[in-house]
Parts: structure tokens; C-alpha cells; sequence
């Protein structure tokens, strides 16, 4: 089996993003599943930034410690990340920018690669920004790999620039692949093979994936104001909203992004709006009011460390209990958590049609680690997925003009009333923050309250009876121990679970809230022995579980550096409790 | 200035007081439950008078409400609706009009909604050219929440939340809108209905972000700026003293806040809207836009 870990560092502005994201996407071209992990501060120029990208030619889920071809472009990658990798591997770094002296080399046996990045930028007069150019030639090389394919990756980067720097940009990585031939000692193993069968796969990031999925979906306005981790979902979609006929906002502050996304929804538009902890703290007014107007609406949440600013570029599944809290008074809310990209593409459909379906806000929690991260998934996954687009109850002319009365908030036996669109003949009515009865107007008799809240309330249930999805096991049934999360952390589980099948299996949680309170219990209660794993300091999960279940959850694994779960502190773990 | 004594008013909620069939009744809701006097009668009447009058239809009419007395006119004004929470009427009528242009979109919002909570949204609705019109009832209290200052309110105002009188200067809503880019901004009077059904008829007519900030006197809670307060002191534009294309012309105008107050079209020129911008919506509105679409070019993006 193939798994390598290529890491490169550097400082911020040198568009080491890039070399990591072209690298990805040269190997899954080449037939291998890729995985990617970005590590960076909150700064535009300086400051330390590293990309990793594993390749593999089985399926790969996570990030992994050990690296073993480590591509410095300053000093500090050399220092800090030297000791990851492993004996045998290979470092790679400008001898002549990186002072020997001042080298902490460790005591294993390495390769040492001298590659003079800046000499060859100065002798033939390229730019710097061409720096990373010269690096992924040094990595075609040394993973063996067809200089062609970089080349055309460049041609299609550059497609909009003129000749000349396109010419420059391959000559860069021409100059990177030959200077590492040189450089390397014959004979050495590290290659990746030419793959016969090669299967197409996408390389795409959870936010691009998101995106994907919505105009997939039908959503024809987006809404957000920047903020990482959600911002590259805000990017692509605005790069894309000419060619599938969206309107992307970026408005002025978040209230205003959830507060157009509702207008627009109200209007009959599928709506999507994204955002973080921080921005998702100014929206949860609005929340409430997708809740009492009935509005359909689709939340994109993508976690960072906080509290307040916390750590922006980092990672952390610490707000699962406030997207479930969030909004004054009581009315049901749908919180889906993908775990990877396939699943990402699936729940956002699923989420558009359950906006509408119950007409009520659903949320799709993720984060950092799981949009910024790129990973390979088949294409024809995505492709051969089949849906449908439920707008649920939503009226068309047709039924509407049958009506001999038209009651936006009609009580129905399931909860959920008749939508129709102003504008349609006949559809006058209202959606009303104010407590309403059934034709929209303000009231507050006390029967007209009950029924309303019943009817809202209601929603719920139905969506428990149709609609709601147990959580998956993974794994075999018959082993000792569950492992039980959420969301992103599927990734280092189902890693660590690749290397020991028979160890753990994996209770994966994707439907989050409303949650079936009898299946779940019963499903908890066969598991012999149970730990939780969160990417939080407070067991968030688990504290839900057993806020609906009534049963607690002991021996937990959790992580709130900012830093994702790796398969080994999994592995460690495990180890260590059974 | 005595407040203390005055009648709180009645509750948000109306009881319905004339139930008419929604469509025969053209823009007509229940009876308003604002106290006797109030100026947001005068509104509500030039509001009704000016829908009929351009032929509007209460199905293909979007109104958003805010929250305040004002905003209680969701249930007197029959119309397609979206009660707002307050200060967020404006992003819910921009929504509105990117998902369907072809739909009119009025906003009825309170100056403590408006140019307060929601200050920030008026700002860049304005910068935008948001095909809207906006009417503020602007009567320099918070009517609903029973008497404290508003925004507009003149610096000293002694209200149950400045007993000692206000600290800062008002905002000046006309001279902000012209500042911040709104393409039309008018000022009227609730004393003076058949201006003010002129002016809203003008804003709503006008392509682009459109402001109308009418005085309201709210004989409750605000005993300084009462009709005759406001009759002192407003003269109304005429094409002899005003070019309501010309910025200066209309930045003086704007500064008229005290001595003399005036009424009428202050500003009115054209920039494209913010639809009209937007290539995807030039064929048809957003709304009509199909939702299946292939996906192959989107897809191969990644590969
Ligand atoms: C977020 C929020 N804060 C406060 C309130 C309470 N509130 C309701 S109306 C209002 C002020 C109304 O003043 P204005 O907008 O001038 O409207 P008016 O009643 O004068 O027409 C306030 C503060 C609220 N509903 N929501
Ligand atoms: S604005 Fe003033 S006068 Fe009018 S209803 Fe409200 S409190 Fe009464
Ligand atoms: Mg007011």
C-alpha cells in the first residue's frame, strides 16, 4: 500500500496554498485519493503556514503525524516540523537561505534535498510568486510523478493570463524537477507508481462541495458576510453565480445577510446563507423569526475555536449546543453535520428540500477542518447521486386558485400549512413575527397561541416520522468497543478503523436535532462499551444525547487545541482504554 | 414637556374591528388601533389612496412592516406582508426584490426602527439603489415602548429614557440619504395628505432606493412636535426654489431642520438599481429562474 505525506511550510504570501492544492489535485488526476490539511495564522504576509497532503492508493480519510517528504521554504518549517518525519524520508530546503548552522537535524536517517529556490527565481529572472512553481517541480520528481500533468494543471491555473507567464510558470517547475534529479540519490523508493486503472475522482473542499450541492439544489440566492471558515464557500459561489443564474450577497453585516436571505425565501427563492460562531451570534435573532414566520431557510454554520475572535483559521466543534439553542421562544429547527465531502454534497440537498418541506430553518454544521480541507472524492458519486427537489407544501397557481380561501398559517394535522408566493393570484397574506392566527394576522388570544405553537411544534414530530435518519454504524457490529461522534470528526475515526477493523466501530451522528429520543435510546443501550470523541472541551454531543436520552457517557476523547483529532491520539486512545 | 401623565397605547394587538373580505376590500385591514389623533392615520390613508390610485393589486404588492406603532399598520393595510422584526425591515425588502423585481416593495418602518436599530441596513440600502421605497414615520419618540426618545429627536427632548434631556443631535434622514447615495428623497407631512400621496407615489415610482421620511406627530408621547409645531415651520419645494437634480440644491435643503422645514421632493435622479446590475436577473425575476440545471460544467471544475 502507497501513503504518503507530503508537507510544505512556509511563511504567509509565498503561495504554499496553492502548491499544496495543485499537488492534490495532480494525484488525484493520477489515479490516487488525496487529503489535505492547511495549518495557518490569521495573518495576510508572514507568520507560519503549512499544507499537508496525503496520497494514497487506498482510501484516505484524515491527516496523519508522521510526513515523509517535508518541503521547507523558511527555516521554521525545518525547526518545527523536522522531528514528523519519518526514517527514511525526505527534507527538502534552500541551502542557501537556510543556514546549516542553525538546522535542528534529528537523529534519524533522512535525505537531505538541496533545492536553491531563490538563486534559480534570481538567475532567470522570475518572480517570486513563481517560488511555488519550483517546488511542486521538485515534488513531481520526487514522487516520481509526470511533469506533463503539472504542466497542464498550470496552463488551465494561468488560462486567463497571457502566454508569456504561463511559459514562466512552467519553466519554473521545470527548473524545480530538474535540479531535484540532480540532487536526489539513485535508486530511492519514494515513488508513486503509474496507476493502470485510473477512476475519476473530484479533488473539492467541504465549502466548495456545499456550493456544489446548492446550485444542485435549485438555491438561487446566497447570502453572507465573510468569515472564516465559511468565507471560500462565499468565493465560489460568487465566482459561479453568473454561470447557474444565482444572486450571491455579500451584505453589510449578518443581520442583514439571514435578513435578505429571508425576504428572498418569503418571495419563493431557495436561500442559503453562511457564516461562523460569531457572525451566526448576530443572526440568532433572525433565527426566531424563520421560526414564527415559517420561512424556509438554509444555515450554513462552519465552527472555529472561540470564544468572541477565539482562534479564526484553527478548528473546533464547539458551538453544537448554541446552533440548537439558538432563538428566542420555542419552535423546531433541523441541524444536520456532514462528516466528509460525499456527505457534505448529500445533506445539502437533503437540507434545501427539509427547509421547505417543514419551513423552518435547517442548519449544516461544519468546520474548518472539514470546508477548508480539500479531499478526493469518485465522481460518479457525486454524478450518479439521484434527488429530487421537494418544495414540500408550497403552492402552485393551479392549487391555489382552487382555494376558496387562502390561510398561510393553516392548522394542519402534520403541521405544516399551504405556502404560497406573494405575487401569485390570490396568495394575499401575511408572515407575521408577531404571534398570529392562522390567516397571519397579530393576535394573542390565549386558544389561537396554543394552537399555533401546537401546530409549529408539530413539525417535529412529522419530521421524526419521516424524515429524520438514525445514525450510521461503521464498522463491524460484533466489536467491544463504539466509538460515538459527529460531523468532521468521521475523518481520523474512520482512518484510524482502516488500520484496526476489529478493534471499534463507529456510531456516526449526522442527524443532530430532533433527534428520536425511543430508537436512540434503544441504540445506545446494545453497545457494550462506548467513548466519545469531540472536538470540543464540553462532550457537546454527548451532553445531547444525554439531555434526550437520560444515559451518560463515561470515557470521552476530547480535543480543543484548534487542532483537528489525529487516527493515532485515536489509536492511543484505545489502546490505552481497553 | 410632560410625559408622566400620558395614556399608554393600546396594545399591539388589534381586535378586528371591521372584518372585511380580503379581496374586495382593496388595501383595506381591520380599523387601527393607534390613539385618536395620531399621525400615522394621515400615513395610512395617503398609503391606501395611493395603492388604488396606481392600480396596484393587494396579490402582486409586497409591503414590509417594521416594528414600532407604525409597524402595527401590517394588520390596517392589506397586502402581501412580511412583519419584520425591528430594524430589519429594509434587509427583507432588498430579498424580496432580488427574488422578484417585477413585485413593488414598500417598507413601513418607525424613525426609531429606521435610523436607530436598523441604521446600518438604511445606509447601505441607500448605496445599493435597492429598488425600494421606504416610508418613515418619523415622529422623534418610540411610540410602541411607550415614550422614549428617538433618533430623530431634538437635542434636550426630555423623554422616560432622557429625563434630563438628550445628549446628542438628531440624525438628519434626508441629508443622510442624499449623502449615502439614495437616487430619491422626499419629505412630507401626515397633516398634509395630498402631498403626501404626490410623494409616496413619486417613491414608489422611482426606480432605485427611494426614501420618504414624513413628520408624524404622536400626540401621546411627543407634546413639542405637534401639527401645529410642524405648521409653523413648513413651506413646501417648488421648481422656483428647488432642483431636486442638482446634489448642492438638495444638500442645502437637506440642512433645513429647524426655522424652516421643507416638504417635497428633495432629491431625485437616476442610477441603474441593483437588479438592473445584475446580468442573471436581466431576462426574467429570480423567482422564475429553473432549478434543475446541469451540473457537468460545475463538476469538471474539480476534476
Ligand atoms: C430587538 C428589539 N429591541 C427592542 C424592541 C422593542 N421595541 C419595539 S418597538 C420599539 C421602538 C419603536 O419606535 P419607532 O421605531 O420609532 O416606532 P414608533 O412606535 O414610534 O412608530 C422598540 C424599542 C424590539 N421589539 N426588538
Ligand atoms: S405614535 Fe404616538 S400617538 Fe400614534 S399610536 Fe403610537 S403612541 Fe399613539
Ligand atoms: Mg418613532
Amino acid at each position: 500500500m502507497i501513503d504518503i505525506t507530503v508537507k510544505i511550510g512556509g511563511e504567509a504570501g509565498f503561495g504554499i496554498m496553492t502548491t499544496g492544492l495543485l499537488l492534490g489535485k495532480i494525484a488525484t488526476r493520477s489515479g490516487y485519493h488525496a487529503f489535505e490539511y492547511s495549518e495557518y495564522p490569521s495573518l495576510i504576509r508572514g507568520g507560519h503556514n503549512v499544507i499537508e497532503v496525503r496520497i494514497s492508493d487506498e482510501k484516505v480519510y484524515s491527516q496523519q503525524k508522521q510526513v515523509d517528504i517535508l518541503l521547507c521554504l523558511n527555516l521554521e518549517t525545518f525547526n518545527k516540523h523536522a522531528s514528523e518525519v519519518k526514517e527514511g524520508g525526505i527534507i527538502v530546503y534552500d541551502t542557501e537561505k537556510i543556514p546549516e548552522s542553525k538546522l535542528n537535524k534529528p537523529d534519524v536517517n533522512l535525505t537531505y534535498v538541496h533545492v536553491p529556490f531563490v538563486s534559480i527565481l534570481q538567475e532567470h529572472k522570475l518572480s517570486t510568486v513563481m517560488l511555488n512553481n519550483i517546488a511542486l517541480g521538485a515534488l513531481m520528481h520526487l514522487l516520481g510523478a509526470d511533469l506533463n500533468i503539472l504542466n497542464a494543471a498550470i496552463v488551465e491555473n494561468f488560462a486567463r493570463k497571457n502566454q508569456e507567464i504561463i511559459d514562466k510558470n512552467i519553466l519554473a517547475a521545470k527548473l524545480g524537477y530538474e535540479k531535484t534529479q540532480k540532487e536526489m540519490p539513485q535508486g530511492y523508493k519514494l515513488k508513486l507508481p503509474k496507476l493502470k486503472n485510473i477512476i475519476p475522482r473530484l479533488y473539492i473542499s467541504g465549502n466548495e462541495m456545499i456550493g456544489l450541492a446548492s446550485i444542485a439544489a435549485g438555491c438561487r440566492f446566497y447570502a453572507a458576510y465573510p468569515m472564516t471558515p465559511t468565507s471560500a464557500l462565499l468565493h465560489y459561489l460568487a465566482s459561479q453565480a453568473q454561470n447557474c443564474g444565482m444572486v450571491v450577497k455579500h451584505a453589510e453585516d449578518e443581520i442583514s445577510v439571514i435578513n435578505m436571505a429571508l425576504g428572498a425565501s418569503f418571495a419563493g427563492v431557495r436561500s442559503m446563507i453562511g457564516t461562523s460562531g460569531g457572525g451566526f451570534a448576530l443572526m440568532v435573532e433572525s433565527v426566531s423569526l424563520a421560526g414564527i414566520t415559517e420561512t424556509p431557510i438554509v444555515i450554513v454554520m462552519g465552527q472555529r475555536p472561540g470564544p468572541a475572535t477565539g482562534m479564526p483559521t484553527w478548528t473546533e466543534q464547539g458551538d453544537l449546543l448554541f446552533v440548537l439553542h439558538a432563538g428566542h421562544g420555542e419552535f423546531p429547527k433541523i441541524l444536520l453535520a456532514p462528516g466528509d465531502v460525499e456527505e457534505a454534497y448529500k445533506l445539502t440537498i437533503t437540507a434545501f428540500n427539509l427547509a421547505e418541506i417543514y419551513q423552518t430553518p435547517v442548519f449544516i454544521i461544519g468546520d474548518k477542518y472539514l470546508q477548508e480541507s480539500h479531499q478526493s472524492v469518485e465522481k460518479s458519486i457525486i454524478e450518479g447521486y439521484k434527488f429530487k427537489i421537494d418544495r414540500g407544501k408550497l403552492l402552485s397557481q393551479e392549487e391555489l386558485s382552487k382555494l376558496t380561501e387562502y390561510k398561510r398559517y393553516l392548522i394542519t394535522k402534520d403541521g405544516i400549512s399551504p405556502r404560497a408566493i406573494p405575487g401569485m393570484k390570490g396568495s394575499l397574506h401575511q408572515a407575521n413575527s408577531y404571534a398570529h392566527g392562522e390567516d397571519g394576522h397579530t393576535s394573542e388570544e390565549a386558544d389561537v397561541r396554543i394552537k399555533q405553537v401546537e401546530k409549529r411544534n408539530k413539525k417535529a414530530q412529522t419530521f421524526l416520522m419521516n424524515d429524520f435518519q438514525m445514525p450510521v454504524l461503521y464498522g463491524n457490529r460484533q466489536t467491544p468497543l463504539t466509538l460515538i461522534s459527529w460531523g468532521s470528526v468521521k475523518a481520523p475515526i474512520l482512518q484510524a478503523m482502516s488500520k484496526f477493523k476489529d478493534k471499534f466501530n463507529y456510531l456516526h451522528f449526522s442527524y443532530l436535532w430532533p433527534l428520536d429520543k425511543i430508537k436512540i435510546k434503544s441504540l445506545l443501550s446494545t453497545f457494550k462499551k462506548t467513548l466519545l470523541v469531540e472536538n470540543n472541551s464540553g462532550a457537546q454531543l454527548g451532553q445531547l444525547l444525554t439531555m434526550v436520552t437520560g444515559l451518560e457517557f463515561e470515557k470521552k476523547l476530547l480535543k480543543y487545541s484548534g487542532r483537528p483529532i489525529y487516527p493515532e491520539e485515536i489509536l492511543d486512545k484505545i489502546s490505552f482504554s481497553t | 414637556m410632560n410625559n408622566n401623565n400620558s395614556i399608554p397605547p393600546t396594545p399591539a394587538s388589534p381586535k378586528p374591528v371591521a372584518p372585511v373580505s380580503e379581496h374586495t376590500a382593496g388595501f383595506s385591514g381591520y380599523f387601527p388601533t393607534w390613539c385618536p389623533g395620531c399621525g400615522n392615520f394621515g400615513i395610512w390613508q395617503a398609503l391606501k389612496m395611493t395603492f388604488n390610485k396606481m392600480k396596484f393589486d393587494p396579490d402582486r404588492l409586497s409591503i414590509v412592516f417594521g416594528i414600532g406603532c407604525s409597524g402595527n399598520m401590517n394588520d390596517f393595510l392589506w397586502a402581501n406582508s412580511f412583519h419584520a422584526l425591528h430594524g430589519r425591515a429594509i434587509p427583507n425588502a432588498i430579498g424580496i426584490k432580488i427574488a422578484n423585481h417585477d413585485l413593488p416593495v414598500v417598507v413601513i418602518v418607525g424613525d426609531g426602527d429606521c435610523y436607530g436599530e436598523g441604521g446600518n441596513h438604511f445606509l447601505h440600502a441607500a448605496r445599493g439603489n435597492h429598488d425600494i421605497t421606504v416610508i418613515v414615520h418619523d415622529n422623534r419618540v418610540y411610540g410602541l415602548t411607550t415614550g422614549q426618545v428617538a433618533p430623530t429627536a431634538s437635542q434636550g427632548f426630555k423623554s422616560k429614557s432622557t429625563p434630563q434631556g438628550i445628549i446628542e443631535v438628531p440624525v438628519n434622514p434626508i441629508a443622510l440619504a442624499v449623502s449615502q447615495g439614495a437616487t430619491f428623497v422626499a419629505q412630507g407631512f401626515s397633516g398634509d395628505m395630498n402631498q403626501l400621496v404626490e410623494l409616496i407615489e413619486k417613491g414608489v415610482a422611482h426606480k432605485g432606493f427611494s426614501l420618504v421620511n414624513i413628520f408624524q406627530p404622536c400626540v401621546t408621547f411627543n407634546q413639542i412636535n405637534s401639527y401645529n409645531w410642524y405648521r409653523d415651520r413648513i413651506y413646501k419645494l417648488t421648481s422656483e426654489n428647488h432642483n431636486p437634480r442638482d446634489l448642492n440644491s438638495a444638500w442645502q435643503k437637506s440642512q433645513e431642520v429647524t426655522e424652516k422645514i421643507p416638504l417635497g421632493v428633495v432629491y431625485d435622479v437616476d442610477r441603474p438599481t441593483y437588479t438592473d446590475s445584475l446580468p442573471q436577473l436581466s431576462g426574467k425575476p429570480l423567482l422564475d429562474s429553473a432549478l434543475n440545471i446541469d451540473l457537468a460544467q460545475f463538476i469538471n471544475d474539480f476534476v
